[in-house]
């Protein structure tokens, strides 16, 4: 005799319900309660202790009811049988990611250390212009490469710099779609917000099942999922933002919406639209950290060392070096906004 | 729409109502049925913005559209190249009903027939002061070397000789709307429309930039609607006056007859304020077909009272014979001049009543 067992009676479902011996899995609580003697649950529930009417407890007393593991077990199984159907669709899109990502593992890590850095640190000297800037990097470089971190912060570099670039090359369309139209907005909304507050962890348990672990576009997709969200949000921010006078102006002149994109709009957005993409990069740093667990190559793989072997060293100089990284890439394109600022200001 | 335009009439605003709120077209119908503003915005909580405006603006004049601020004005203008569409009514360029036009029609009157210069500048911060004043001819798919050869021409014509390669936040205010100016003038579109253009500057750069306007008007001789809330800036550069309050037009036509002859009480409580001398002209105030023994002194038509005044050092009692394009018209006693500058003294001109105060 279990709590509801009256309103199915009132309802007339018995016979829906069939026998009153549970057909589902035997839960935890119900083998405790068997072993304890109870047997069958005779007992009167207080009105205080009344549970939930919670599908466990409807299917205590109607067996017909499904009970809330099928409600996991029936989304895992319908993920798993659309999986395949999913990976005919996602794998040929998403190859082109793994190669980029293996093409720029290998390309970092296969030219000499004496061309990457002065390499990286001309491409300092041309968004930024300035030579403390430059010096700075120089130095940071050069101190992770003396204490042999060099080939894992390339490692992570050039990850950020796929998943950055493509997260701008796919996130700033759609901010600007997002933009233009209040239903986009309306519908792009809830999914950025979902992929903002979804635990990052979250993000790799479909993942891992669709593709496998080897494939690098597994971590590429999670990077890319977490850190294209700023730059989306503030591209639709910025172009919104532009002064109404100056489109106005624009419309007034007879531009075409193509002439007032690229002409006005995107060039008066700029700044703010910097201010997304080095959202976007903090974040990928971020997240190639959290991705190692799903065999990220780079700084992170240490620090996963550190904890899975509680080798203290190791994951605090890896960490130090991730920050080391998180602060030159803040200040290059800190540096690269502040240029756009100034020039539109003069 | 079949009615022949007289030939002078370069835009006519025919009924033109437009009405803010969630649907514009039901609320119309209410208008139509003679509901007015307040009962509008109680009943059905739409903004009755612009209410049956007729407007006939000649070709190669300025008109000026004055009202306080709230009062549809900036509406209004927006209204002659659609960047509002009106709930009703028709807006007529040179004869064609620009509503019927589609996306790229309207955009080519845009860039070819009018240019507009705004209250705020409105230019483009990331770009020059030569690439702003080029920009109509960009649009419209100028080579570069074309576009800027006309833009440094009309830049060098509003006084910006050597700043085109400023910045516009480099720029005082009215330098800024100096490069507006030029903006709207490199378009070489024959209508400008000017949105509270003045506005925004101080009162020694904005009289220099009427008076750059009207110097520019008398060689280009545009067709130009310009807004303004102040009635000193309306009459020095109106060529027409139309008067504003709340959407509805109080009152039309050339400024020298609304001085003499305000229709109602809002345009003559308006009209206290401003210096009558120095605004009225002889040809408002003479006598038409009068004797004209023993006049000697002339004057010209066109002259204000305040010339006159000097001219005659303050006698009282001296009269002028009137002329114009070396014809005497009429005759300018003292006590007439005297009479026209307070408003409530009929003229000698006037014989209709007007209308209670």
């Amino acid at each position: 005799m279990a709590t509801y067992d009256g309103i199915f009676e009132a309802l007339g479902l018995e016979d829906w319900c069939g026998s009153s011996a549970s057909s589902a899995p035997m839960s935890m609580s119900d083998l405790v309660a068997q072993s304890s003697g109870d047997g069958g649950g005779e007992q009167q529930v207080s009105l205080w202790d009344t549970p939930f009417p919670s599908l466990d407890a409807l299917n205590d007393a109607c067996a017909a009811m499904p009970q809330s593991r099928d409600v996991t077990k029936g989304l895992e199984q319908g993920f798993l049988s659309i999986k395949d159907s999913l990976k005919v669709v996602l794998d040929p899109v998403t190859q082109p990611l793994s190669w980029m990502l293996d093409g720029a593992l290998y390309g970092m890590l296969a030219t000499p250390w004496w061309i990457v850095i002065p390499a990286l640190l001309l491409v300092v000297w041309l968004v930024s212009r300035s030579a403390a800037l430059v010096t700075f990097v120089g130095v940071s470089l050069a101190g992770l490469a003396f204490i042999d971190q060099y080939d894992y912060a390339m490692q992570t570099l050039s990850i950020i710099f796929v998943c950055a670039f493509l997260c701008v090359l796919i996130g700033v369309p759609i901010g600007i779609l997002m933009s233009r139209s209040d239903s986009m907005r309306r519908m792009t909304t809830p999914v950025l917000d979902m992929l903002q507050t979804l635990p990052p962890f979250v993000y790799l348990i479909p993942l891992i099942f669709l593709f496998s672990v080897t494939e690098s576009k597994l971590f590429g997709i999670a990077i890319i999922l977490y850190a294209i969200v700023p730059v989306i949000r503030l591209t639709d921010l910025g172009i919104r933002l532009v002064d109404k006078d100056v489109i106005e102006a624009a419309d007034a002149f007879g531009m075409s919406q193509r002439q007032k994109l690229f002409g006005v709009q995107i060039p008066l957005a700029l700044p703010t639209i910097m201010a997304g993409v080095n959202q976007t990069i903090m974040m990928s740093l971020a997240m190639v950290v959290i991705a190692s667990l799903v065999s990220a190559p780079g700084l992170g793989v240490l620090v996963l060392r550190g904890i899975r072997n509680l080798e203290l060293g190791v994951g605090l100089v890896a960490g130090l070096g991730i920050v080391l990284l998180a602060v030159i890439l803040d200040r290059v394109t800190k540096a690269a906004l502040q240029r756009i600022n100034s020039v539109q200001q003069h | 729409m079949t009615e022949q335009k007289s030939p002078e009439t370069r835009v006519a605003l025919k009924h033109l109502y437009k009405i803010f709120g969630d649907d514009p077209e039901g609320a119309m119908e209410h208008v139509t049925q003679g509901l007015s503003k307040p009962e509008l915005l109680d009943q059905h909580n739409h903004v009755l913005g612009l209410s049956d405006i007729n407007i006939d603006i000649p070709d190669g004049k300025i008109t000026v559209i004055m009202g306080l601020s709230g009062s549809g004005k900036s509406t209004l203008i927006r209204h002659l190249n659609l960047l509002i569409r009106p709930t009703a009514g028709t807006v007529e360029v040179d004869g064609e009903n620009i509503l019927d036009f589609g996306e790229s029609r309207l955009r080519t009157l845009r860039q070819e027939t009018m240019s507009m210069v705004f209250q705020k500048f409105a230019l483009l911060p990331h770009r020059t002061v030569l690439e702003n004043a080029a920009m109509p001819l960009a649009v419209r798919g100028f080579a570069k070397d074309d576009r800027q050869a006309e833009a440094n021409k009309w830049l060098d014509r509003v006084g910006l000789q050597g700043q085109a390669n400023q910045h516009p936040n480099q720029l005082s205010g009215g330098m800024q709307q100096r490069v507006g100016l030029a903006r709207a003038l490199t378009s070489n579109a024959p209508i400008m429309l000017m949105d509270e253009a003045f506005s925004a500057l101080d009162p020694l750069i904005r009289t220099d930039m009427q008076n750059l306007l009207l110097e520019l008007q008398e060689e280009l001789h545009k067709t130009v609607v310009f807004i303004t809330h102040d009635l000193d800036e309306a009459l020095k550069l109106a060529d027409k006056l139309v008067i504003l309050k709340d959407g509805f037009i109080v009152q039309q036509g050339e400024p020298q007859k609304i001085l003499m002859k305000p229709a109602d009480a809002y345009v003559e409580e308006f009209i206290t304020d401003i210096n009558r001398a120095r605004v009225l002209r002889v040809r408002s105030v003479m006598r038409r077909d009068a004797d004209l023994e023993g006049v000697d002194d002339a004057v010209d038509a066109e002259a204000t009272l305040e010339d006159v005044i000097a001219q005659s050092r303050g006698d009282s009692s001296a009269c002028f014979k009137v002329v114009q394009d070396d014809r005497v018209v009429g005759r300018l006693d003292m006590t007439d001049l005297v009479r026209a500058l307070v408003p409530a003294i009929p003229t000698a001109e006037e014989d209709a009543p007007r209308p209670a105060a």
